[in-house]
């Protein structure tokens, strides 16, 4: 086999070198560019941190004297807007849970984890930091002065000497070759020591200004206990409707055919026809229980579902809704039973918003799997204005979803469109 | 027979208007909310209020505060409740705003038209018509060391009958025994609560009434 690649196509391979080294070329121009572009933005942040550094350091003497001890929170409140400008830089508010409010007293300051680690990342950045920034600005302006050196050279004075540490004589363009050679050196150093010590410019940023783990274990168990919450809030209220489905429906029903039967037990011997005639009342109303429980059976876990998966469930869904409804189902396998049911009961609820409130022409339907995610979609050309509020069952998805762990987003400007967003964890 | 009717279910809104109507009694107003059911009492002053407990807008209990300030305006107003379950608390809500003229069913009596019609005038005559239902409630929820549990098994029985607004001759009938006998069940059931032995048919089941008032206070 290596042979015969080596017959076919010396071409082909050379040319595939040649292509895979100016890639790389290409990558590594990207990276350093990069690099000096986060250092020099770290050397912004640094700068900030400075400030407060030699601030701390003031209302540290301060301190010695007495006076300083009234600074501390406003110190700390310095911190942490230096801070926070980092955790911007850094994007590591994004995903991360926010640090609390700045304690206002001097004791809950020393003892709040989140502005010691706050102190410690100023007094890093502030030195450290700052000197990486200079150095990281420096190395690519200096490759530059130096490689155009040749190109400026005669309008100096020759005793001036070159830039930066050249400060021999520069006689004629052989001397300014030198120096640009030099040039090249600066540019390597660029290239090679940027991208590191552009991480390790942010390093003290990444490890101090994150959460620390016992805060972050304790928001989460926060928010596990809030969902859990949730979900047994989410269950009481379905419980709740089912009851009231149950009590003001079906069984109302069965006591009209009660009172209608005694009405015509009454009626009989009196007056037949009219016997015959509330019997006949009395078997619609028997009919209507009985579609009425259908329904409240279909509202606990619809049977669709099992039989057809997710996909029929839905079509059916879409068919039974008033307003034209598209629907576009890509979940290869299947996903938790609860999961596929919560799927079910907000395009359920959510189409029969779209019904009733929106006044929407069509509606569409889009649910996906992406990795160990569902995704489902519900957009409708409807009035918009949706609000959670209202009493529309939104709260109630909201509750689903989220005790699943999931995520709800809904967008209903006034004048629509409306688009509901829900994302749940597959959980299978 | 003058009567208003307030219940949401239009089916069975119907249906009862059917009923009474085919009975000849004189269904004035058939209304779907407190609010207008309170506007039809006013407006006819009729002899009897028959009323659901959840209506809108939160369908919980709507129809007892309607039924209590109905009988707040109207105090001669008589006022049957029909419930689609038993809940003790709507029933001391209504016991609380007098015992007399005061009925609390569950509404599926409504079939069994005999004894809906015979509770029906009981409670337009001034007398009280109580569910067996939350009388046997009531009984469940008696402490074992209460008064309620001295009573014999046959005594429960009587005293769930003059719950329920029944005479000494129908509690009779009832329980295939002679008037006689209830006579004797029943003084013995005073002794045992302390209370005076009193014939009159209100007395007693106020003091009844009372006493499952206080029993469910307690337990």
């Amino acid at each position: 086999m290596p042979r015969r690649d080596s017959v076919a196509g010396p071409v082909t391979v050379g040319s595939d070198r040649a292509r895979a080294v100016r890639r790389r070329l290409r990558d590594r121009a990207r990276t350093s560019v990069d690099a000096v572009e986060q250092l020099v933005g770290g050397l912004g942040t640094s700068l900030l941190s400075l400030a407060v550094f030699l601030l701390l350091l003031l209302v540290g003497l301060a301190c010695l004297v007495g006076v300083g001890l009234w600074l501390v929170p406003s110190a700390a409140k310095a911190v942490r807007s230096a801070a926070d400008r980092e955790r911007a830089r850094l994007s590591l508010a994004r995903d991360l849970p926010a640090p609390p409010r700045v304690p206002g007293e001097l004791r809950g300051v020393l003892r709040d984890p989140w502005t010691r680690r706050e102190g410690a990342f100023v007094a890093v950045h502030a030195t450290i930091g700052f000197g990486l920034g200079v150095l990281g600005l420096s190395l690519p302006i200096s490759a530059v002065q130096y490689l155009l050196f040749p190109l400026y050279f005669w309008m100096l004075p020759p005793d001036e000497g070159g830039p930066g540490v050249v400060i021999w004589r520069i006689d004629g363009l052989p001397d300014a070759l030198v120096v640009a050679l030099l040039g090249v050196g600066w540019l390597a150093a660029t290239v090679t020591l940027g991208p590191p010590m552009a991480r390790l410019q942010a390093l003290p940023g990444r490890r101090l200004l994150a959460p620390p783990r016992d805060v972050d274990t304790s928001l989460r168990i926060a928010e596990l206990t809030a969902t859990r919450a949730a979900a047994l809030d989410a269950h009481a209220v379905e419980l709740r409707r089912i009851e009231r489905s149950l009590h003001d429906g079906a069984q109302n029903r069965l006591v009209a055919v009660t009172v209608l039967l005694g009405a015509a037990r009454r009626a009989v011997v009196r007056d037949p026809a009219q016997a015959a005639e509330i019997l006949d009342r009395a078997q619609q109303s028997a009919e209507l229980a009985l579609a009425e429980l259908r329904a409240v059976v279909r509202g606990i876990l619809p049977p669709v579902l099992d039989d057809r998966g997710l996909t029929g469930a839905l079509d059916g869904l879409a068919v039974g809704c008033p307003v034209p409804c598209t629907v576009e189902v890509d979940v290869p396998g299947r996903c938790a039973a609860s999961v596929e049911a919560t799927a079910y009961f907000v395009v359920a609820e959510a189409l029969t918003n779209v019904a009733r409130h929106s006044g929407a022409t069509t509606a569409a339907v889009t649910v996906h799997r992406r990795d160990d995610r569902l995704r489902l979609r519900v957009d409708d050309d409807g009035r918009g204005g949706a609000d959670e509020g209202a009493g529309s069952g939104i709260g109630g998805i909201r509750r689903r979803v989220e005790a699943h762990d999931g995520r709800f987003t809904l967008t209903s400007p006034p004048g629509g469109p409306t688009t509901l967003l829900v994302e749940l964890p597959c959980g299978s | 027979m003058r009567i208003v009717i307030a219940e949401d279910d239009a089916l069975l809104r119907e249906g009862m208007a059917l009923l009474l109507r085919a009975e000849s009694l004189d269904v004035v107003a058939t209304t779907d909310t407190p609010t207008t059911f309170l506007s039809a009492v006013d407006a006819h002053v009729p002899d009897v209020a028959i009323v659901d407990v959840r209506m809108p807008p939160t369908h919980t209990d709507e129809g007892i505060v309607a039924a209590v300030e109905a009988r707040r305006r109207h105090p001669d107003l008589a006022v049957l409740v029909l419930s689609a379950y038993v809940e003790q608390t709507f029933a001391t809500d209504l016991l609380a705003s007098g015992t007399t003229r005061l009925g609390y069913l569950l509404k599926e009596r409504v079939g069994r038209v005999e004894e809906f019609l015979a509770a029906l005038h009981r409670v337009a005559d001034g007398g009280t018509a109580i569910d067996p239902e939350v009388v046997a409630q009531l009984f469940a929820r008696s402490r074992p060391d209460s008064t309620l549990s001295r009573l014999s098994a046959r005594e429960r029985e009587v005293l769930s009958l003059m719950a329920e607004g029944l005479g000494n001759t129908a509690i009779a009938q009832r329980l295939f025994v002679t008037d006689g006998a209830v006579h004797k069940h029943i003084r013995s059931i005073f002794a045992k609560l302390g209370l005076a032995p009193d014939d009159r048919a209100d007395r007693r089941v106020t003091a009844v009434l009372r006493y499952l008032e206080d029993a469910q206070r307690r337990g």
